[in-house]
């Protein structure tokens, strides 16, 4: 299908060009063209093996592209790698934690990593930790922690130096319901101070409710971007030209003032309707 | 005892896993790394197949010796050192052995008869059992060779000893298992096991020191444990064999069923543990809710200062030593170079014997020890982000080149050789006495080169070979075959030049020649080290994947 395009007019907080990685044969990611404004909270998604992963792991420094750019707050990824990672956050698929370091001791060291001189390092550890509700096993190693904590410590960490630009990959699975509210609470707070978070996630829920602008890739290749109401105007324009090239009677088109879910954008436009004759009947 | 019943579901159960474990196989030769490994393991085998027949060969001839010149009751000497090695080679050298994770297999409609064959298979695909049956087959060989009456009963005999020791290593190893999932388990056997080794390791040194005074008492003591072990495995084999030879077939006989009856009830420990994990036993090592909270407004932890290095390598300095501090199979292996020390010396103080190597020179005590400590210390460099598993990502997303983390890696485990040098030049003073101030020159300067070497070295193979290893458990520190034959043809190279070094200096009959020369290849070394060093940012970013890959691996 044909992309769904509209411009960004704002100076991209994320944009990459032509952005292509390939695996031997395989074209994982394809020629993607992103845009991510400043402030915005930006939903990619895909189904599974669409990409998502691998473009985050370029954008984030984890992977070399094959060609194209990449452009974090207006400097070049490859160019200026240290200055950009500088800037940006990050909570990558495996959370990338220290398994043998206390949450406290992990807090520090990523924070002075960042940058940030000891005394910072540590008040912020400590802030962290007690906004996270991670404080009630303070000697516990990483290493002992639940999923949801893990998941917790990760996001603590990809926050302590104060980003620009956050990454979230998956940030939710995992996490339970009171866990996931506080999170959601602070992704918030940041977009409301002018931070830039750029999010994949398989619940669409979530991201229809926290994202104000999405993204989906399929195949590697970048389907429709931009806001929520853009691509429900998108997707529902393209049906009617549809529906109309079919001849279908005027019934068929959706009715006026319908308003799609994320997910019935997403089945749209990555095609996810299943064939009728697709049965197992072997199936009890 | 489950049945051994093999249904034509369970026989295509295990042929499944067979391919699955083949395929598995196959497809790590897709890549450089795999196909290096299997060179390595090639050598590996070809070691261990050199000490199988080599082992075997001396134990027949032993046996034969002994069966031929009356005196079998030797042979529970050979059964012993069988024994022994089959059951202790595995927790030394894990890294040859391979363990597979029940846990994947329980989801499949697996009985339970499936799971504790499974389990029994291939745990016992392992060197120790491989070499613990060559060594057994060369006794039958042997004892066959003196007496070939004996044939039947030497075979049934030592197909019972290898029963029991393959079973009871796989109940040993699962109930182990069972107590390392835990960390204060793990801390505590750690310790067990320590002082076990450092006991082993001064039975001998004491029986010297003690020789002549302990005598009646070690003579009352050996009288007393010989009849006892006829009781156990090894000496029941060698009972059997030797009774056998006396023509006492009803003796020998319940030897053998003697054995039987240990094994079956190993196969009953064994299968209570199985039994557990087969019900999905969850080992979680969550902290009881009863931990005490952080008291609130306490003050928050500060990092570490190192005067004169940056935060961001100070932070990785910290990190590794947090990490080193927190492994018991480290601190082993960092107070190993001082016990060495405290061997040798009560090893050299016989009674009316100036003897030991280290006593007759006791300046050659602290270069010795600071030769023993690079040594043993060189296996933290040659894979240093084996550790840190799936927290290497942290490395490549952090604003700093890479270079800055390898450099903070290297500078803690400069920090922690320069420790143990001072360590062992405490012990030196304190066993032996106060080395010379050349000899002291000489040894710094040599550990110098030979630690920048090693980092060189270290540093490469970190990126080249990387193998993700636990520093929680005991014997899972080895670095991948490729890394452990690469670092042994770098050691080798090292000594020998410092060995030229040293010969140099002994024939112009000064040490400071030695140390004239250790300067010199300092300077060789250190701008090897600068050269390797200025490359790992680019090799980092080229083997990023690879790296993040191997190192993620569940």
């Amino acid at each position: 299908m044909s992309a769904i395009s509209i411009p960004v007019a704002a100076a991209p907080a994320i944009a990459t060009e032509h952005l292509t990685r390939r695996f031997g044969d395989l074209t994982a990611v394809q020629e993607v063209n992103l845009r991510v404004a400043p402030g915005q909270f930006f939903g990619f998604l895909g189904p599974n093996g669409a990409g998502k992963s691998t473009t985050i792991k370029m954008l984030t420094g984890l992977l070399a592209p094959s060609s194209g750019r990449m452009q974090i707050l207006g400097s070049d990824f490859t160019e200026n790698p240290v200055e950009v990672k500088r800037q940006i956050g990050v909570v990558p698929e495996g959370m990338a934690l220290f398994g043998r370091l206390t949450g406290s001791e992990y807090l520090n060291f990523v924070g002075r990593m960042y940058g940030l001189d000891r005394d910072t390092a540590a008040k912020r550890s400590a802030e962290l930790l007690e906004f996270m509700q991670l404080t009630d096993q303070p000697k516990s190693l990483v290493t002992d922690y639940s999923h949801g904590m893990q998941k917790k410590l990760a996001l603590a960490a990809a926050v302590i130096h104060g980003p620009k630009v956050l990454f979230l990959d998956e940030p939710f699975e995992g996490v339970d319901a009171v866990a996931s509210n506080t999170l959601k609470a602070m992704l918030q707070s940041m977009i409301a101070r002018g931070a830039t978070i750029f999010l994949t996630s398989h619940v669409l829920e979530i991201v229809e409710r926290l994202c104000s602008h999405v993204a989906i890739i399929h195949r590697g290749q970048l389907v429709a971007q931009g806001s929520l109401e853009e691509l429900r105007a998108g997707v529902a324009a393209q049906s009617a030209t549809a529906l109309l090239a079919s001849g279908a009677a005027p019934g068929d088109q959706p009715a006026s003032g319908e308003k799609l879910t994320l997910e019935q954008i997403f089945l749209r436009i990555v095609g996810g309707t299943r064939r009728p004759d697709q049965e197992l009947s072997w199936l009890g | 005892m489950a049945r051994l019943d093999f249904s034509p579901s369970m026989r295509e159960q295990f042929a499944a896993i067979g391919r699955v474990r083949w395929q598995l196989f196959v497809n790590s030769l897709r890549t450089v790394r795999g196909r290096l490994e299997l060179v390595a393991r090639i050598f590996m085998f070809l070691g261990f197949g050199m000490l199988g027949l080599g082992g075997s060969v001396g134990l027949g001839l032993a046996s034969w010796y002994f069966a031929s010149h009356g005196q079998p009751e030797f042979l529970a000497l050979l059964f012993w050192l069988i024994f022994l090695f089959w059951q202790f080679f595995p927790v030394l050298a894990s890294a040859f052995s391979e363990n597979i994770d029940s846990s994947n297999l329980l989801r499949f409609p697996l009985t339970f008869r499936s799971y504790f064959l499974v389990r029994l298979a291939f745990g016992s695909l392992e060197p120790a059992t491989a070499i613990g049956i060559l060594w057994s087959l060369g006794i039958v060989l042997g004892i066959t060779v003196a007496a070939p009456s004996l044939f039947f009963v030497a075979a049934l005999s030592l197909l019972a000893f290898a029963i029991l020791n393959i079973l009871l290593g796989r109940m040993v190893y699962v109930w182990v298992e069972r107590w390392l999932a835990q960390r204060r388990t793990r801390e505590l056997l750690g310790v067990i096991f320590f002082l076990f080794i450092i006991s082993f390791q001064l039975i001998n040194p004491l029986i010297l020191h003690f020789g002549k005074r302990a005598g009646p008492a070690m003579s009352h003591f050996s009288a007393q444990a010989l009849p006892l072990q006829r009781f156990l495995p090894p000496g029941l084999a060698a009972d059997s064999i030797a009774s056998a030879l006396h023509g006492d077939f009803l003796r020998s006989l319940g030897a053998v069923l003697l054995q039987c009856f240990y094994s079956a009830i190993i196969l009953g420990l064994l299968k209570i543990r199985l039994r557990a994990q087969y019900q999905g036993e969850n080992l979680s090592e969550a902290v009881a809710r009863t931990a005490k909270p952080a008291a609130r407004g306490a003050a928050p932890t500060v990092g570490w200062n190192i005067p004169g290095v940056p935060g961001p390598i100070s932070a990785v300095v910290e990190k590794e030593f947090h990490y080193l501090s927190r492994s018991g199979p480290m601190l082993f292996t960092f107070i190993m170079p001082v016990v060495v020390l405290v061997i040798f010396r009560f090893g050299s103080a016989r009674t009316g014997d100036p003897g030991g190597i280290l006593a007759r020179a006791a300046d050659l005590a602290f270069p010795v020890g600071a030769a023993y400590t690079l040594l043993m210390l060189t296996n933290l460099v040659y894979n240093t982000f084996g550790g840190d598993g799936v927290g290497v990502q942290f490395f490549f997303l952090a604003p700093l080149r890479f270079r800055e983390i390898v450099l903070g890696k290297n500078l803690a485990h400069a920090i922690i050789i320069a420790i143990e040098i001072l360590l062992v030049w405490l012990g030196t003073c304190f066993l032996y006495r106060p080395p010379s101030a050349e000899i002291v020159a000489a040894t710094l300067t040599g550990v110098t080169f030979g630690l920048l070497v090693n980092l060189a070295a270290g540093n490469l193979l970190s990126l080249y070979t990387p193998k993700k290893i636990d520093y929680g458990t005991f014997g899972r520190q080895r670095a991948s075959g490729t890394t452990a034959i690469a670092s042994l043809a770098i050691q080798a190279v090292a000594i020998g030049l410092c060995a030229l070094a040293l010969i140099a200096a002994r024939a112009s009959g000064r040490i400071w020649v030695a140390t004239l020369l250790f300067l010199f290849l300092i300077v060789l070394a250190a701008v090897g080290y600068i050269l390797v060093l200025n490359q790992v940012d680019s090799i980092a970013l080229k083997r990023r994947e690879a790296l993040i890959t191997e190192l993620s691996r569940a």
